[in-house]
């Protein structure tokens, strides 16, 4: 079984994994989230999703990675600016992990979050749907960035 | 000259609101390309606007054939951050409501494709079967397909005769090992239709996170239950059905011979239920500042909930649900390359699709 510890070197963090109700936690600190899917690959973690929050008031948005290494989970939370609703934008992992494709389009739907590096078809929103009309909290849901209006 | 066919979002050949465009050569498909979200809920919104007893009533319309496996999940997650423990026979009864579950979706399933496969024969001895599997998850629960057994803390209702329903699962195993399993291995029709049919290899299982029985037969050996033991699987004797051919006639072997151990596990946890209560008994709960998650073998592949509470509130902050269709789907692509248009419904419905748990 692979030490988790041995990750947590490789990626040059100090903090200390965390078990914490169901999921090992690591800080990721400096390290980016793509170095981090390069790791996770080597190391033949299997990608699991993406869950997005949305931080009060103008703090931003909080990602947790999560990836399954041998039936442990495993996470890594980010926390990523985005006071404004298109300044909030995050690496895609996409290139380096094709299984994060559908819950990048529906983080990006549901946050209006821009996953940088990618293109983007709709997912479940709807031609005339707005970004960010589905889970994130709006206090004026006018100028929203439409989405790409594709005939499904 | 290539050519673009849609097939769905209504169609005769998928009927579930989900389409597949397909580019064709001739007969052939050279690429396609998926659309979901025509039924769309937003239950994780409607989720932060229920209490925490509404919110379980709620996930169990996420899906209509694993509704216990998301209530399951969805409360493991709600125990972990309430600081409560299911007693040990409420482990056991999860346990038998989650393999009653698993052989009521396989059972279907086998139905679902013996009839894309033109077996209309064995689509009807197959559905008999289920309503067997049905009429078990009635006489314990009350009901047919929302069964309301989970709570925070345990289940509802108790199996008060486990060993009364020894004799229905020795019925169901007989049924599989007499008629169902030898037509699926050894039928000309079965083998011609399956064989070699929507090739999914290790590398793009692997590539594409593929779970349960879509990546079990594509040579992926995982599986929650043995690898992160919930409820009481960790006192359970059972294999995990591994195949390597990733066609659809793999994936018919993975979930005939997951069947086969799903009744083992049955034997196991009616015969060695344990006395006790039910559940903890509590109807108020003091739930803390965090983040939870849990994670469950459903019947489809892993089921993932995160949930997020803030102290003193009544509703979750966030209910995050992954879903293992939302996992699979993605990978249909790739099977459906290079394979005749005609057998697309068939390899399609080897992921053992459910479009409701996908636009969740």
């Amino acid at each position: 079984m692979i030490d988790l510890d041995s990750i947590r070197e490789t990626l040059g963090v100090r903090d200390p994994w965390v078990e914490s109700r169901g999921t090992h936690w690591l800080n990721p600190g400096t390290v980016s989230v793509r170095e981090l899917a390069v790791l996770m690959n080597a190391v033949g973690a299997r990608f699991v999703t993406i869950t997005a929050y949305q931080l009060p008031g103008t703090e931003g948005f909080r990602l947790e990675y999560h990836w399954d290494l041998e039936g442990r989970l495993i996470g890594f939370p980010f926390v990523i600016a985005g006071d404004t609703l298109e300044s909030a934008k995050f690496e895609s992992i996409y290139d380096l992990c094709e299984a994060a494709d559908w819950i990048e389009r529906e983080v990006h739907e549901g946050f209006a979050i821009d996953f940088t590096g990618r293109e983007y078809e709709p997912l479940l929103l709807r031609a005339g749907d707005k970004l960010g009309v589905n889970l994130r909290e709006m206090a004026a849901p006018t100028g929203v960035p439409a989405q790409k209006e594709v005939a499904k | 000259m290539s050519y673009k066919i849609p097939m769905g979002p209504y169609h005769p050949g998928l009927e579930e609101p989900y389409k597949l465009d397909m580019i064709c050569e001739g007969e052939t498909v050279r690429d396609a390309e998926l659309h979901i979200g025509f039924n769309f809920r937003n239950i994780e919104h409607l989720a932060e606007t229920r209490n925490y007893f509404q919110v379980i009533a709620l996930m169990e319309r996420v899906c209509g054939i694993c509704s216990f496996i998301h209530t399951l999940t969805l409360c493991q997650a709600m125990e972990k951050l309430a600081n409560v423990e299911a007693p040990p026979r409420a482990k056991y009864i999860r346990v038998i409501m989650a393999e009653l579950e698993r052989l009521h979706s396989h059972v279907l399933w086998a139905g679902i494709a013996s009839k894309l496969m033109g077996f209309k024969t064995m689509f009807m001895t197959c559905f008999a079967l289920r309503e067997k599997v049905m009429d078990v998850l009635q006489a314990i629960s009350g009901n047919r397909v929302n069964y309301s057994m989970n709570c925070i803390g345990g289940v509802n209702r108790d199996v008060e005769d486990p060993t009364a329903l020894l004799a229905l699962i020795d019925d169901l195993e007989r049924e599989m090992t007499r008629t169902v399993i030898p037509i699926f291995t050894t039928s000309s029709t079965a083998r011609s239709r399956c064989a070699g049919i929507g090739v999914l290899t290790h590398e793009k299982a692997v590539s594409c996170a593929v779970v349960g029985p879509t990546a079990r037969a594509s040579g992926v050996n995982q599986d929650l239950r043995r690898d992160a033991p919930y409820a009481a699987y960790a006192e359970m004797q059972f294999e995990v059905p591994v195949e390597q051919a990733g066609d659809v006639r793999a994936r018919l072997f993975v979930r005939a011979l997951e069947i086969m151990e799903s009744c083992r596990i049955l034997r196991q946890a009616l015969n060695n239920i344990p006395p006790g209560e039910i559940s903890t008994g509590a109807d108020k709960f003091a739930f803390v500042t965090g983040t939870a998650t849990s994670r469950v073998e459903a019947p489809r592949g892993e089921v993932m909930y995160s949930v997020s509470w803030k102290e003193g509130s009544r509703n979750p902050a966030r209910v995050h649900v992954r879903t293992p269709t939302f996992a699979n789907m993605p990978a249909v692509r790739w099977m459906v390359r290079g394979a005749r248009l005609a057998d697309t419904p068939l390899i399609q419905a080897s992921i053992d699709p459910c479009y409701s748990c996908t636009d969740r």
